[in-house]
């Protein structure tokens, strides 16, 4: 019944509001408005997940569980604060999304965003962090299912796809959808311009990853095992 | 001294909502001025020094975004010269410079927003809309700072069992901040579960949560929130009868000069320089107490 509960909202949300947002832009807003549009969008996208975990009201343990994991990735954001791109949110989301699932991957994820901006600071880029974050933590959940998620050469190929995943987002769509020129020159611009930053986010995902896939996971069965949570 | 940020949190975010969204979209340059104007005051009344630091960040930003748009875009009649065959025009220089306006406008904006709404007052406003989502977020919150501090100790036990991560091998560093982390985590998720049986106990998820809060909504709040959405209403409208539309492309609109587009510019003003309004307003009453004293 849960499930379904996400499944309405999500589709609501995919069928209705953001084609409406998408028409509305077109339509009433004609003059290139498309890094209003985008973020208003990204807003959206993450509701659904926010509404079914608030509609199913979860248990203490749960939302401990979440917040601690995603305290744990702001500590480390603040550990590695002078080597900017290089963080492990992504990885210690994407692990936290292996081994409790799809919704608490995004959670920890979207959660990590929030809270590393407070101390931080707000901007326009915490939507799309939340999102990106968000999204690695739920196909990392979806993935975590195959059960090959251990193995080096899968959380290598997971941590160089989120790093590509997470520029894409912050980096390409950022800039594009800022100056609202869709030509080849500014795709190859906004590329060219986010590359290094990529190659930082992927090297970092990948060396997080393989360090702290086991431990982490080990400590997140044990206390799913001892204590029955989030199966 | 700072009489804006003593505002009732629903009528702080309201304000940024209104201004973050409405500067985002227009692109008209008497708006423009106006947001960035305002931004800039407002920055200074709430920061003063900090904003002054802040300028090495603002201006390379504004000039790195302002050159990016004639690269890319070529559209526009009045060209100034060709470049490898394609066209350098004054339209595309200008859109450059307005889209840079915009960015640093928003986050002058966002400056302010961080000055302003502290976390408590976030989750205040958001734990009536989502509980369960703005107490994850609280208790993540707080345990951020506890975590750091746990480190620490955690740093100086292992150092004297000779697992200092400051010295030897990059080998040795590794594993050491590894076993660090290992054991933060460990004792992290084990204290979780207490926390989270002891909420329980003290029966979470009962009845409704409640929660402490210093925060009253006052006749003043109610009416600076009732102009802010008068304001935003009518913004809304202006740029819904066309006011606010400008266009840069194929060449330059006209800046409207008659009453009526005078009238919604001066509301967008009035909206945006409520916060400085109130902050003055405070400072010269400050003023006025101490000078009868």
């Amino acid at each position: 019944m849960q499930k379904n509960m996400r499944l309405i909202i999500s589709l609501i949300v995919i069928l209705v509001l953001i084609p409406l947002t998408l028409y509305a832009g077109i339509t009433i807003f004609a003059d290139r408005k498309y890094y209003f549009i985008s973020i208003v969008i990204i807003f959206l996208a993450c509701v659904p997940f926010f509404l079914s975990f608030e509609r199913r009201k979860p248990q203490p343990r749960e939302i401990v569980v979440i917040a601690v994991m995603s305290a744990i990735s702001v500590a480390g954001r603040a550990l590695f604060i002078v080597t900017p791109g290089f963080k492990p949110v992504a990885a210690i989301t994407a692990i936290t999304g292996f081994s409790l699932g799809a919704e608490a991957g995004f959670l920890t994820g979207a959660i990590s965003a929030l809270v590393s901006n407070m101390f931080f600071g707000q901007g326009p880029w915490t939507p799309f962090q939340m999102f990106m974050w968000g999204m690695i933590g739920f196909i990392a959940g979806l993935l975590g299912k195959t059960g090959i998620m251990h193995k080096k050469i899968p959380l290598i190929l997971f941590g160089l796809f989120a790093g590509v995943f997470f520029s894409f987002g912050m980096d390409i769509w950022g800039t594009v959808s800022m100056y609202g020129v869709f030509n080849w020159k500014a795709y190859t611009l906004a590329l060219t311009s986010a590359v290094p930053f990529m190659i930082i986010y992927a090297v970092s995902n990948v060396i997080f990853l393989l360090l702290l896939e086991r431990p982490i996971r080990e400590k997140l069965e044990r206390i799913k095992n001892k204590y029955g949570i989030l199966q | 001294m700072k009489a804006f940020e003593t505002f009732h949190p629903i009528v702080l975010f309201s304000f940024f909502v209104a201004a973050i969204s409405l500067s985002m979209f227009f692109m008209h340059p008497i708006y423009l001025a106006i947001t960035i104007f305002s931004a800039i005051s407002l920055n200074i009344a709430l920061r003063r020094q900090l904003f002054f630091k802040d300028w090495k960040l603002y201006v390379p930003l504004f000039f790195l975004m302002a050159i990016i748009n004639p690269l890319i875009s070529h559209n526009g009649q009045l060209v100034l010269l060709y470049i490898n065959g394609n066209a350098l025009t004054v339209e595309a220089i200008m859109y450059g410079i307005a889209i840079a306006t915009m960015i640093v406008a928003v986050m002058l904006w966002f400056s302010c927003y961080n000055v302003v709404m502290t976390s408590d007052k976030f989750i205040y406003l958001f734990g009536k809309v989502s509980p369960a989502l703005s107490l994850t977020l609280s208790i993540s919150l707080r345990l951020v700072p506890r975590f750091r501090h746990q480190l620490t100790q955690i740093v100086q036990a292992q150092k004297v069992i000779g697992m200092d991560y400051t010295t030897g091998s990059l080998w040795h560093r590794i594993k050491c901040t590894m076993r660090i982390l290992s054991i933060l985590i460990t004792w992290a998720l084990d204290n979780a579960i207490d926390t989270a049986d002891s909420m329980k106990a003290r029966g979470y998820g009962i009845k409704k949560r409640t929660a402490f809060s210093l925060f009253f909504f006052e006749r003043r709040d109610g009416f600076v929130l009732a102009i802010i959405i008068l304001l935003f209403v009518s913004n809304f409208a202006a740029s819904f009868i066309g006011t606010t539309t400008f266009y840069f492309y194929p060449t330059f609109g006209a800046v409207k000069w008659d009453i009526g587009s005078i009238l919604f510019y001066s509301s967008y003003f009035a909206l945006l320089s409520i916060p400085l309004a109130i902050e003055i307003k405070g400072a010269l009453k400050w003023r006025s107490l101490k000078s009868t004293m």
